[in-house]
């Protein structure tokens, strides 16, 4: 389809880490599905605790209100 | 919890015939992505939604894009076609899609699918060069820069072949 050179040098240039791609390749598809769970897992729970302590910083209204 | 690779095999479990696409199928060919949800392409007929309620019925299937979020076991009722369904379940978001832009549809894609074997399971995967066209044609800046990632993979597969 591609240049493979080209391909891997544009890759490069957009800043992907072809070693740690390496590093993906070597794992097998369960391993990668496993990986990439626990990876969304943690980013959901950071999303999560990100918007509790956004809750904690809003003003909340007075009595006198 | 969630969990996309029990979601697919309880899919494959189910009898339906599907192809993964989308960002979990780019993770499956080695890509970095982190997606929140599985997109798989199949055809939409009444038995096939039929087999999709059967295997999610356990994890509380809803329409996501639904403001009351309607229980797929109940919508669409028996005879209404569908056409692309978005649901929401225990183990995670999965979208079944009937075409795929850029490529086309479950016959075009399946012919060229590779097939993995994970747990003794065989699922069907977008072929490489297809999902490369698939994601240069959504034409988004993450779409854009999954493509180039796999490109790079396309180019190492190659190379692991000489």
């Amino acid at each position: 389809m591609d240049n493979p050179a080209q391909a891997l040098e544009e890759a490069r240039r957009a800043g992907i880490d072809l070693d740690l791609l390496d590093a993906n390749l070597a794992l097998s598809v369960k391993e990668r599905w496993q990986q990439h769970d626990a990876v969304l897992e943690l980013a959901l729970k950071l999303e999560q605790a990100g918007q509790t302590r956004d809750a904690k910083l809003r003003p909340t209204a007075s009595k006198a209100d | 919890m969630l969990n996309f690779g029990q979601l697919l095999q309880r899919l494959t479990d189910a009898g339906l015939e599907f192809v993964l696409v989308g960002g979990f199928a780019a993770v499956s060919h080695g890509s970095f992505n982190v997606t929140r949800d599985v997109d798989i392409c199949a055809v939409l007929t009444e038995e096939n939604v039929a087999k999709l309620r059967q295997a999610l019925k356990d994890w509380n299937p809803t329409h996501r894009m639904t403001p009351q979020k309607l229980s797929f076991l109940l919508y669409p009722p028996a005879g209404e076609s569908v056409n692309n369904l978005c649901l929401q379940t225990d183990k995670g978001m999965v979208n079944i899609l009937t075409s795929i832009k850029g490529v086309g549809d479950f016959q075009r894609l399946n012919a060229a699918a590779e097939e993995i074997l994970v747990d003794g399971q065989k699922i069907r995967v977008i072929a490489l060069n297809d999902l490369i066209k698939a994601k240069e044609a959504m034409g988004r800046e993450r779409d854009l820069m999954t493509a180039k990632e796999l490109r790079a993979i396309a180019a190492k597969r190659e190379a692991a072949k000489k």
